[in-house]
């Protein structure tokens, strides 16, 4: 007996009415004879909702049902008897438009029968139909995987977003130079490692930049300091790392309100609302190839340097101040140092993601000692070969460990 | 003043401030999506506690593993709190204990020590 289970009006969204269905119903003035009688021939019958006049009374679950009858006497006792002595007679019932988020609570509150009985749809206190416990977690797993699709679609395309942003750079690093790597790995897709490459006659601009946070947010934090800097070499020289770094600390720092107490004469105004504190740790370097000159201004990167036939690895420590974060004085300056580079020296230059993250038997940083050693091991590889090496490195020091950040790692041998 | 216990989960650190025996401990990882949250309300309460103490001794024991730059920031300007509370009279002691391969977490250490020379520090390594 079949109602008619044609879907109310105006429904819309993902709401309880999705999952129903209109399996055969009976009232209580049918027998548990008759019950057993559909169980016996319907198999893949769970669940039979007892409907009178349109109400609903409760569910009859196949398997409470069958073990009960089963049980000494009970056929003989109550199979004439009205089928309601076995059915769940308090079943959650729910309204045709009961979203699907709260009908899953709602299942839950009343824990597993939810789940075996399944619940009543009806439409103004008339009975629909029954949902079945099974399909509301196909329909949960459905929205939850369309959901994350939605997400990875849209993290995909602000992907392409940040890779065009590191085009020219690609292009200008690959006209000026012939042996050289630029490994840039995020660590969700889009993250807030960035590298800017300009290529001048007279020699090239690089920087590795490494901005608060990752995905997202880390991403919007690159566009930010990508323009930043952009403008800010507009009316500076590439040729004075430190320059450029103090402007855009300046220029960051007024954009996004993070002033201290002091670059404010004492007024207290700082962004309370919002606590952001984001900026950027970096390493500037320009290179002169006439006069073989490295200038290099760091904040909170260092740049390792290895000469042709040098004994080991030259640190050169930038200024620990990052740039644009509240702590850091508006007026803040970084040190410029400069590097004559024997001909054959190789730079390389790279993210914390690489000596901060977690590995290794005892589960702790791979740290700039271990990173250098993986330097020296292969220093003599072309630098293409030098990546692959040092990456396969990194990812085995990282084994079975969660990446926890972004990953930048440049290098260059300086003819 | 109630006794701070957080539990670490894989991106916080475990945290357990016994204000009343004045020793602070702190051990774990540290990469929150938002660190701000995880340690604002920490950093108020240890503030509210070394405001009221100018001639105590305070043990710190430290022992990270990673975190990220937005938890250095923070737990930066918990150990500034720490020397401006070393400054107003308080001994405090820092054991900043670091696996002995574990050279990124001893040079932090350093820069901690180096930042806040109030503080007692004893860079104290694992084997």
């Amino acid at each position: 007996m079949p109602l008619d289970s044609s879907a109310p009006a105006g429904s819309s969204g993902h709401v309880a009415g999705d999952l129903l269905e209109s399996p055969i119903t009976v009232a209580s003035s049918n027998t548990n004879y008759d019950i057993l009688e559909l169980f016996t021939a319907t198999p893949e019958l769970g669940n039979i909702p007892v409907v009178n006049d349109g109400h609903p009374i409760g569910i009859i679950n196949r398997n409470t049902f069958m073990s009960t009858l089963a049980r000494p006497f009970h056929r003989e006792i109550f199979g004439r008897k009205s089928c309601t002595a076995f059915m769940n007679p308090s079943p959650l019932i729910v309204d045709y438009h009961t979203p699907l988020t709260e009908l899953s609570y709602l299942v839950l509150d009343i824990g597993e029968k939810g789940l075996s009985d399944g619940f009543l749809i009806t439409s103004e206190g008339r009975y629909l139909g029954i949902g079945q416990g099974v399909s509301l977690m196909q329909a949960l797993a459905d929205q939850q995987a369309a959901k994350h699709r939605q997400m990875m679609e849209s993290i995909h395309y602000a992907s392409v977003i940040q890779q065009s942003f590191l085009q020219s750079s690609r292009r200008d690093m690959a006209g000026a130079l012939s042996d050289y790597f630029m490994f840039w790995d995020p660590r969700d897709i889009v993250g807030g490692d960035y590298y800017y490459f300009v290529k001048r006659n007279d020699g090239f601009f690089v920087a590795v930049i490494d901005c608060t946070g990752h995905g997202v947010p880390g991403a919007f934090m690159t566009l930010i300091m990508a323009s930043a800097l952009k403008q800010v070499l507009t009316t500076h020289d590439l040729q004075e790392p430190a320059e450029l770094l103090a402007a855009i600390n300046r220029q960051v720092k007024e954009s996004l309100g993070q002033l201290a107490r002091d670059d404010l004469g004492g007024e207290d105004v700082r962004n309370e609302d919002m606590h952001s504190d984001d900026g950027m740790d970096c390493a500037f370097c320009w290179y002169h190839a006439p006069s073989r000159t490295l200038s290099y201004a760091g904040a909170k990167t260092p740049i390792f340097l290895l000469e042709e036939n040098g004994d080991g690895i030259i640190t050169i420590d930038g200024n620990r101040k990052g740039v644009g974060y509240v702590s850091t004085a508006l007026d803040y300056r970084w040190d410029t140092h400069r590097v004559q580079l024997q001909p054959g020296t190789r730079l390389y230059i790279c993210t914390d993601g690489i000596i901060d993250q977690i590995g290794g038997a005892k589960r702790i940083c791979y740290g700039k000692k271990r990173f250098k050693e993986s330097l020296l091991t292969h220093r003599h590889l072309p630098m293409a070969e030098q990546q692959h090496k040092l990456i396969q490195a990194f990812r085995q020091w990282q084994g079975e460990n969660a990446r926890r950040d972004d990953v930048s790692l440049f290098g260059v041998h300086i003819a | 003043m109630n006794r701070i216990q957080i539990a670490a989960t894989a991106a916080t650190p475990e945290i357990d401030f016994d204000f009343a025996a004045h020793v602070l401990s702190l051990r774990g990882e540290s990469y929150p999506e938002n660190a701000q949250a995880f340690y604002g309300p920490v950093l108020a309460e240890l503030e509210a506690y070394l405001a009221t103490h100018t001639d105590r001794r305070i043990t710190v024991n430290v022992q990270l593993a990673y975190f990220n730059s937005s938890s250095t920031k923070l737990l930066m300007s918990l150990f500034e709190r720490l020397n401006t509370a070393a400054l107003a009279g308080n001994s405090i002691t820092l054991n900043w204990h670091y696996d002995e391969d574990d050279d990124t977490i001893l040079e932090f250490g350093q820069e901690v020590a180096d930042d806040n020379a109030a503080l007692d520090f004893h860079a104290m390594a694992l084997a």
